[in-house]
């Protein structure tokens, strides 16, 4: 039933990002580029830190 | 007539100095908050403490400048009744609502959540947490939302009609208000430049730590970040900027006249003007330095289209200013008998320029009178002052490159580990951080005196807006928030250098949330 729940609430959340899509992108293009663009900046930046720090620490390098 | 221009004038110093102020803070604001959901995204994935500390060490100078944003934004909200009556009367319907729904969103939705954030430690789990910070960020964005939307309605105004038994302009569509084209690229590009301003200021303190060998861990992993947070948002502002511009150009002629020095109209393919001296009462430039074909490109997106330059807008002005008489005169008419069936139906066939027949109002009362001299010299008006602009503009697009060379530096030399091997760069960074808070005083200043004479576009003149103070009061107002404000700005420069120096030290107290096994197993504390 919890894997239900979970499925149904990450389903409702893509309709909404959907719809979301179909009318910003319509009348408000800018929005739309400004909420992808920053996604991903997030993104990027979270993921590129992690990975940077996991291949130094990997190497044991305490430079920075 | 002369009093009336030196309390304009007082109001719009005032209204200049508070907003100019208001937005040393908001930028930051803007971008911290994301940046703070950046790191502790890293922190909830990895499971690495450090990361927390991060967020935890950031979101204090956060705090300090959110508090100063909130509480100098709160004295704006109040100066547009006060000291623009007539202006908040003529545009309250359509201005109202987005500035209300800002208020909510600054002091309910981002208050409440930067609550939350600060206080939330060790009370909500990581997940929660982090679900807590990310509001922080979207309802700081939101809020930057609503007013840009009311002040792109003041740049470009749409889906509204003035009402001539009201005085008033009415709201005819809020989707046109909301997604209108100057709303929109207005909003990304303040909002993302909020970015940049973030990423520097945090660079700018973590290579001062670096420097000096203090907190080496928390501040290489936030120089990281906040490098490759900046470098896409440096890409972003840049280009969102062009689209800015772009909409500029078909929206407010005179502004993008005024930002390129253009006193005749410029045929494609026309040179842009690296550098120039204008000249507003000689209606040229006295020494010009240009780049050859650039604008028409840079400007049109095309290579064959023409840029109107002062004069003809000037021509064009007058134009405008004799087909809008008609409609003012109509109006005055409909005032004294509103069931007056001709001047209603003068009123309707010349209503579009009315704003233009305001302009000349302010040399002549009775409009039907005006004379050539006095309607070209409102046509002159139309024209903001171009040496500002033009200025204020370049500055905003040279601080924008320069960023862009220094987060693309600061991120190779992050990302290959050698920011040690250059101290040059490091000694740099913390003068850098006053650079994007220049590129947006700069920026605000394009936009805004850019805009004059008017408060809406082509609506309301800025000399019809103000309120009816004396100058006495205006000066005595004037001075108290010079006062105030130094006040507010030797805290807020007390308070950040003083949790700068301190560092993230004293941060170790702070409970974690609950740890996962998973990741602490995956992951070396750092």
């Amino acid at each position: 039933m919890k894997h239900v729940l979970i499925f149904l609430f990450w389903l409702f959340v893509a309709v909404v990002a959907i719809s979301l899509t179909i009318v910003l992108g319509e009348r408000g293009a800018w929005y739309f580029a400004w909420v992808l663009g920053t996604v991903m900046i997030v993104l990027i930046a979270a993921a590129g830190t992690a990975v940077i720090d996991a291949r130094y620490d990997e190497h044991h390098d305490d430079q920075y | 007539m002369q009093e009336l221009d030196t309390v304009i004038e007082l109001s719009r110093t005032q209204f200049a100095a508070t907003a100019l102020y208001h937005y040393l803070f908001v930028p930051l604001t803007l971008g911290l908050s994301v940046l703070l959901a950046t790191m502790e995204t890293i922190y909830v994935i990895t499971g690495r403490d450090i990361y927390r500390q991060m967020t935890h060490f950031w979101s204090k100078l956060f705090a300090i400048n959110f508090a100063l944003g909130v509480a100098t934004g709160l004295t704006m909200e109040f100066e547009f009744g006060t000291n623009w009556s007539t202006y908040s009367h003529f545009v309250g319907d359509i201005f109202g609502a987005p500035l209300a729904i800002e208020g909510l969103m600054a002091f309910f939705l981002e208050s409440t959540f930067v609550g939350l954030m600060l206080f939330g430690w060790g009370k909500l789990s990581r997940g929660k947490h982090l679900l807590v910070t990310y509001m922080v960020a979207l309802g700081s964005n939101l809020s930057a939302l609503w007013i840009l939307v009311a002040n792109g309605y003041m740049q470009n105004p749409v889906g509204s009609v003035f009402n001539p038994d009201t005085m008033r302009m009415e709201l005819t569509s809020l989707p046109d208000l909301i997604f209108s084209p100057e709303a929109q690229a207005k909003f990304v590009h303040t909002s993302i430049a909020g970015y940049v301003t973030a990423a520097i200021f945090v660079v700018g303190i973590s290579s001062f730590y670096l420097l000096r060998r203090r907190h080496i861990e928390l501040a290489k992993r936030s120089f990281r970040v906040a490098a490759l947070f900046g470098v896409f948002a440096t890409v972003g502002v840049i280009s969102l900027g062009d689209a800015l511009g772009f909409i500029n150009g078909s929206a407010q002629p005179t502004k993008l006249a005024a930002m390129e020095g253009l006193w005749e109209t410029a045929e494609a393919p026309a040179g842009f003007n690296l550098i120039a001296w204008p000249n507003q009462e000689e209606k040229r430039n006295d020494f010009e330095l240009q780049v050859p074909y650039l604008l028409t490109p840079l400007v049109t997106h095309t290579f064959d289209e023409s840029i109107p330059g002062v004069s003809d807008l000037e021509v064009d002005a007058e134009a405008k200013i004799r087909d809008g008489i008609p409609a003012l005169t109509a109006l005055q008419t409909l005032r004294e008998n509103p069931d007056d069936a001709e001047a209603r139906a003068t009123f309707e066939a010349h209503q579009d320029n009315l704003g233009y027949a305001l302009l000349v109002q302010r040399y002549v009362e009775d409009v039907s009178q005006a004379t050539d001299a006095q309607i070209a010299k409102a046509a002159a008006d139309t024209i903001p002052p171009v040496a500002p602009v033009f200025w204020s503009f370049r500055v905003m697009v040279v601080t924008a490159f320069l960023m862009m060379a220094f987060l693309i530096l600061a991120v190779i030399y992050s990302l290959r580990n050698t920011l040690h091997r250059h101290n040059w760069f490091l000694r740099l960074a913390p003068w850098m951080i006053p650079v994007p808070f220049i590129a947006n005083e700069a920026g605000w200043i394009v936009a805004e005196l850019g805009r004059q004479p008017w408060t809406v576009y082509g609506q309301l003149p800025t000399w019809l807006s103000a309120s009816t103070h004396s100058v006495g009061y205006m000066i005595f107002s004037l001075v108290g928030f010079v006062l105030l404000y130094t006040l507010f700005i030797v805290i807020e420069m007390y308070l950040m250098v003083k949790f700068i120096r301190l560092g993230p030290s004293e941060d170790t107290h702070v409970p974690q949330t609950e740890p996962t096994q998973r990741h602490s197993s995956q992951w070396s504390e750092a």
